[in-house]
């Protein structure tokens, strides 16, 4: 973890609301899948924005948002040249255990840029399906990166790219086809993963979940970003998480 | 080199510069970006007898210029620090000061008797606005004030007490000479203003908590304001806070009269917050031919005298 003084190459718009931005650094990073950054904007902005790495490529990361307030907004409105204070790489990241062969990416919304990052780092060495939910045609995206996967199931809200169905129900298809992953990485909103959850159990499936929270410090110290756990306990988000075993966390 | 440690109560801190509480946990996630120890003091995570897992999430909202957040006192307990954290946090060299909530007064009795001589200095909280049972009852009118301060010095008799001191009070230099009319050592100011962020799509307030404490840069006149009434009213040390991002914001604390400085929000929006004030605080006093940091406290004129 370090803050890093980040170039912004490139910033655009991917989809429908969604944005991707290429920041360049001075020196060589080493980030895990599902890991993130917390990108300072500036200004009136006083926290920073926590948002999955989609890509390390060399000395260049790649982060995409949704245009959902003030702060990405602005981070959208930012051309190339700009510098900002990205404090990376944070979390836990996900990971694949050396005997799980086979994995399942479940997704939705935003939370389809963490799987990319996944598919990016097990590609070749894992047979990877990835199950991706959008809301409709225009908020695709990814499909160059998801298409590079064993298999690639893309389904829509409203059927208007792919079959009409959620992310977790195109997963439910698979495995009724006989398609049974050896492990399931997941994320999205949270009903979306409560479903899995629901599946994972039901079907004795190993499953770890990214959850998204609002943050303060993003490094653990100040516990804004708690989750329940089914022990009782409270797991911090930035820090024990994003990722987590499913059935260790209550949704 | 300017010479900047600052001595509070007869404790020397290497400088006025102290991580505030609830923004820093016990040191240790900061220590992984540097060495803490630099740092004049950490006020800790808020802290209670017994653990308390806090408020519902979202606990944070932000504003423009300000953040608001309702953590509801999430802490592993007293013993917990004593246990895994607190011989850790003095080995960093740091200025160790706990800062501790209770329900009751005997709950700050008990408290601060347990803390008593383990820690440097201790912080009392009786002004957490986002928790009923988090001191607030305490920390409004200037009676309760001097008498949960009576109680906490009744166990912190070998400790320097701080007593940390609402701004959503009537008037905060009476609490504090109230604070320091019941035995404190010190008081520190401003805690967090009450205030309310709301998600216009919903309709509803952006925190679980409906109200939040609000901090930040934009709440920096209000506590330097305060700080100087404060500092005019009492006869012991002042810790101001409210908003300190940089050196010179610092600064305007000191000449309104406070001996230190707490840095909280800021730490969030840059976590080399306060290295890089203290690196700053030196220059300018190089800059400006100050020898000593803590010849600037008090040295407020006001206008038209």
């Amino acid at each position: 973890m370090k803050d890093y003084l980040a170039t912004i190459v490139k910033n655009e718009k991917i989809a429908e609301n969604i944005h991707a931005v290429t920041f360049a650094l001075d020196e060589d990073i080493k980030v895990r899948c599902g890991q993130f950054g917390n990108i300072s904007v500036g200004g009136v902005h006083l926290l920073r924005r926590p948002i999955a790495i989609c890509k390390v490529e060399g000395r260049e990361v790649t982060f995409c948002y949704q245009i959902k307030g003030d702060g990405t907004k602005k981070l959208k409105d930012m051309e190339a040249g700009t510098r900002l204070s990205v404090l990376m790489p944070l979390g836990n990241g996900f990971f694949v255990e050396e005997e799980e062969q086979k994995i399942a990416l479940v997704g939705g919304g935003v939370g389809v840029f963490p799987l990319i990052s996944v598919l990016r780092e097990y590609y070749g060495k894992k047979h990877i399906s990835a199950y991706i939910g959008y809301r409709n045609k225009a908020a695709v995206c990814g499909v160059d990166e998801f298409g590079k996967a064993d298999t690639f199931i893309a389904v829509t809200d409203d059927g208007s790219y792919g079959e009409k169905m959620n992310a977790v129900q195109a997963f439910e298809k698979a495995l009724l086809a006989g398609n049974r992953p050896d492990v399931v990485l997941a994320c999205g909103p949270t009903p979306m993963l409560r479903a899995l959850k629901g599946v994972a159990e039901r079907e004795n499936l190993s499953c770890y979940v990214s959850l998204e929270e609002r943050m303060g410090c993003g490094i653990g110290a100040c516990l804004v970003c708690v989750c329940d756990l089914t022990d009782g306990k409270k797991a911090r988000v930035c820090k024990d998480g994003p990722v987590f075993n499913a059935s260790e966390v209550v949704l | 080199m300017a010479n900047l440690s600052v001595n509070l109560c007869g404790i020397t801190l290497k400088n006025p510069v102290i991580a505030a509480s609830g923004t820093f946990g016990f040191g240790r996630e900061f220590h992984e970006l540097y060495d803490i120890g630099q740092i004049g003091g950490v006020s800790t995570k808020g802290m209670t007898l017994d653990p308390r897992l806090g408020n519902p999430v979202p606990r944070i909202a932000e504003s423009r210029g300000v953040i608001l957040n309702a953590v509801g006192l999430q802490n592993p307990g007293v013993e917990h620090f004593i246990q895994e954290d607190l011989e850790w946090l003095k080995s960093t060299g740091t200025c160790v000061i706990a800062n501790v909530a209770g329900k009751t007064l005997e709950d700050y009795e008990k408290i601060c008797a347990r803390l008593d001589g383990l820690v440097d200095m201790i912080e009392l909280n009786i002004s957490c606005p986002n928790v009923k049972s988090g001191g607030m009852a305490f920390g409004i009118k200037p009676e309760t004030v001097e008498e949960v301060t009576a109680r906490a010095k009744s166990g912190a008799k070998h400790t320097p007490l701080i007593v940390k001191l609402s701004p959503n009070v009537e008037n905060i230099a009476n609490n504090a000479l109230s604070a320091e009319r019941g035995g404190a050592d010190c008081v520190s100011l401003i805690n967090t203003l009450t205030g309310m962020a709301i998600d216009i799509e919903r309709r509803r307030p952006i925190i679980a908590n409906n109200t939040g404490g609000v901090s930040g840069a934009g709440v920096k006149p209000i506590a330097v304001r305060m700080t100087y009434e404060v500092a005019q009213a009492v006869k012991i040390p002042v810790i101001g806070m409210g908003g300190i991002t940089c050196a010179e914001d610092a600064i305007e604390f000191l000449m309104a009269g406070a001996t230190a400085v707490q840095v909280g929000t800021a730490n969030f929006t840059d976590p080399y917050a306060m290295p890089k004030i203290i690196k700053d605080l030196n220059d300018w006093c190089d800059k400006h031919g100050v020898a000593e940091l803590s010849s600037l406290t008090g040295t407020l004129q006001l206008n038209g005298k």
